[in-house]
């Protein structure tokens, strides 16, 4: 698909009030403004792409002139590529103006490709967007056709190749301006000149060289799609899509002996939006019951619009999970495992997974290097060591405090902490903390990055744990308390 | 006579409003077990632990006796998983695991606010799968510690509350009645006794006081922690014939 003129579509649609008369957009390239895009009526009027924008001015009185936003313009397009993931799951963004779909296996949900075809431009024109589209057996002659006419490729222009524009105006100063004359080349010859990019767009386009399209979603078997006949929008009917869909798809898991730990929902909106709800399981599942739940939780941050009139339902991470023999009388284990892991999901979908986790032991003797997070779904890690003085709430940051120790290598006596001070009681250590030095440079280790660890009890029998650090004359911290 | 006993839970059990007699944790002593109508502390509830000053934005002693009272809860020794919700996520597992607390099966949830701490430990009490469940927040609105119970009855886990106030402010408590708490407890540190030969530490020590408790009267005492036993604590002193703290001990 090819959108003419994507710039000018865009900045019209973003512009209260579009001109009628002739506009163009201009970007300053090397401190000359030039050109970047020209409407439809600046083109009539001899406009061309590249022209410095005071000739331009100068040519056309009433020309209206506005900044180009190419990034805006592609923001434009990746949502346009969203939007056209109603047709086919696999849309592909051909920058700066064109989208490739491939929708092999899905064109008989329109009546055929030709119905497919119409779909889509209609629904763009209605858009206001602009647009030509041709459907082919391979990228390349889809690019060509929707660009260049509905004709047989050999006899379009060899511009409708995608050559590199020094080639292509090469070639032309060769004598050779259409594609069939290409062809009847001698190969070697043309890849000497040209390099091996001329001969492959070529064959490309022919079919016989394979062509890798960067997909905006990975292509996974595992989509489902509902159309509506009339668009809605109230709660009730956008949960009963969702309920559907995911039975839909869990039905299709369970068939094949499989389930999955992510779903994704897309609701697609008349005016083109679309709002998408995405969902993680700690476990593989395929139970549409509990999806439907987690589902619902999600669909107040779904904006209908004027309406939602299809929507898709894509599973990730799918694995084979073989349906097991149910159980006479399930035991208390099991059903306590399937309720935590259904808390756990409920928890982290709504919250974000990285909110909810289950503390793991590293072997480290670093105290902050000891502790890492893993999702809470996975099985209770290995525990920590329960004879090593800890303390239960360890600082991010070690505080600084001021210490007075009777002698250098003494525990403290007393220390003021946040103002407050605290004369010490009792006090254990020192335990030596060696820095990890097989993780640095080995220039840069030192005695400075020694700790040593004292629990200290104050009068009140608040616990607290103090290091210093290096060896001598070192600055004290308060790095956590029991 | 076992049927009068059954009685007497029953009709505790009324009076505390809870809909059936829920199994208690004795503490072993009968000076504590007598203020509990069920002769200790009620598990199908939620208890609220509360602190003054520093105590109440640090955390440390509050967090301490918890962790070191779940491990003796039937459902935690035995079973299931333990949810520990903070505003703050400065509790450090190597340190619970030092409290003989089973920290592996600990899954600790961070909330942005009080609400969703407590729409958070509500969930997990109604799970049958979650033995107990800690949540540290600033106060419990009484619709939410309603909430709470009924969450504690359909799950049949334990909750607690920890009220920590958040760093650096002043904080908005003063709200001490009303709650709808089986039992509302004040933990500070106590000093505790050196330990053997004079060197190092002895077992930790909490000022307890029992503020409230449904059903039943309050108390204070001094707790030490208990060692290995069916019992989490040992009633040091009550807290009406506690001399001074111990003498300091000046290092040589």
């Amino acid at each position: 698909m090819w959108l003419p003129r994507w710039p000018i579509t865009v900045w019209r649609r973003r512009s209260a009030a579009p001109p009628e008369g002739p506009a163009a957009l201009v970007i300053a390239e090397r401190g000359v403004r030039k050109l970047h895009a020209v409407n439809a009526a600046a083109g009539a009027a001899g406009l061309f792409l590249g022209q410095k924008a005071a000739d331009a001015g100068a040519l056309v009185p009433g020309l209206v002139l506005d900044e180009a936003d190419p990034a805006g313009d592609d923001a434009a397009l990746e949502r346009l590529v969203d939007a056209c993931c109603r047709f086919s799951p696999a849309v592909a963004k051909d920058a700066p103006d064109g989208l490739f779909l491939d929708i092999d296996g899905v064109a008989h949900l329109w009546g055929g490709e030709e119905g497919l075809l119409e779909d889509l431009l209609a629904r763009l024109a209605s858009q206001g967007v602009e647009a030509r589209a041709a459907i082919a057996d391979t990228a390349g002659a889809a690019w060509a056709m929707a660009r260049f006419g509905d004709a047989p490729l050999s006899s379009l222009p060899i511009a409708a190749l995608r050559l590199d524009p020094q080639d292509a105006a090469q070639l032309l100063r060769l004598g050779i301006t259409k594609i069939a004359q290409l062809k009847d080349l001698p190969r070697a010859g043309l890849t000497k000149r040209f390099g091996k990019m001329a001969l492959m767009r070529l064959d490309q386009a022919l079919g016989t060289y394979p062509e890798a399209l960067a997909y905006r979603r990975p292509p996974t078997p595992w989509f489902e799609r509902l159309c509506l006949v009339e668009p809605v929008s109230t709660p009730e009917d956008i949960a009963r899509i969702a309920a559907d869909l995911a039975g839909l798809m869990c039905e299709r898991l369970a068939m094949s002996e499989r389930a999955a730990r992510r779903f994704e929902i897309a609701f697609h909106r008349v005016d083109g939006q679309v709002a998408r709800i995405a969902l993680g399981l700690s476990r593989p599942g395929r139970e549409a019951k509990i999806l439907t739940r987690l589902i619902a939780r999600k669909l107040e941050g779904v904006d209908p619009g004027f309406g939602i009139e299809a929507a898709t339902i894509v599973a990730w991470e799918v694995e084979i999970r073989r349906a097991a023999q149910t159980a006479l009388a399930e035991t208390q284990t099991e059903k306590d495992g399937a309720a935590v892991g259904a808390l756990i999901d409920s928890l982290s979908n709504r919250l974000g997974a990285h909110r909810v986790w289950r503390a793991r032991a590293h072997q480290s003797h670093v105290p902050e290097r000891a502790v890492l997070r893993a999702p809470a779904g996975e099985a209770p890690g290995p525990g920590w060591d329960p004879d090593l003085p800890r303390p239960l709430r360890l600082f991010r940051r070690p505080e600084p405090v001021e210490v007075m120790a009777l002698l250098p290598d003494d525990p403290p006596v007393q220390f003021r902490w946040r103002g407050r001070l605290h004369r010490v009681r009792l006090s254990e250590g020192p335990e030596r903390i060696g820095d990890e030095w097989w993780r640095r440079a080995i220039e840069t280790v030192s005695t400075g990055r020694l700790r040593d660890y004292y629990r200290v009890e104050d009068e009140t029998g608040g616990r607290y744990w103090l290091f210093r650090s290096g060896l001598e004359g070192g600055r004290w911290w308060l790095h956590g308390v029991f | 006579m076992s049927n009068l006993a059954t009685l007497r839970a029953q009709i505790a059990a009324v009076e505390a409003g809870t809909r059936g007699p829920s199994k208690v944790l004795p503490f072993g002593d009968p000076a504590v077990d007598g203020c509990f109508p069920g002769g200790g502390l009620p598990l199908g509830a939620w208890h609220e632990i509360t602190a003054d000053g520093m105590e109440a934005e640090i955390g440390a002693a509050l967090a301490a006796f918890v962790a070191r009272l779940l491990p003796s809860l039937p459902q935690v020794l035995f079973r299931g998983d333990v949810v520990w919700v903070m505003r703050r996520d400065d509790l450090y597992p190597p340190g619970l695991a030092f409290l003989g607390f089973p920290a592996e099966r600990l899954i600790q949830v961070r909330a942005e606010n009080d609400e969703e701490a407590l729409g958070v430990l509500e969930e997990a009490l109604a799970c049958r799968g979650i033995a107990a469940a800690v949540g540290e927040v600033e106060e419990v609105p009484l619709t939410a510690g309603r909430r709470l119970q009924l969450a504690c009855e359909r799950g049949g886990g334990a909750g607690f509350v920890i009220n920590r106030r958040p760093w650096g402010l002043a904080g908005r408590r003063g709200s001490a009645s009303g709650s709808a708490a089986a039992s509302r407890w004040k933990i500070a540190p106590a000093p505790s006794l050196p330990g053997e030969g004079g060197l190092g530490f002895g077992p930790l020590r909490w000022n307890v006081e029992l503020n409230r408790c449904r059903g039943g009267r309050p108390g204070s005492w001094i707790f030490e922690e208990a060692g290995h036993g069916p019992h989490p604590f040992r009633v040091a002193a009550e807290v009406a014939d506690h001399g001074l703290a111990p003498p300091l001990r000046r290092s040589a």
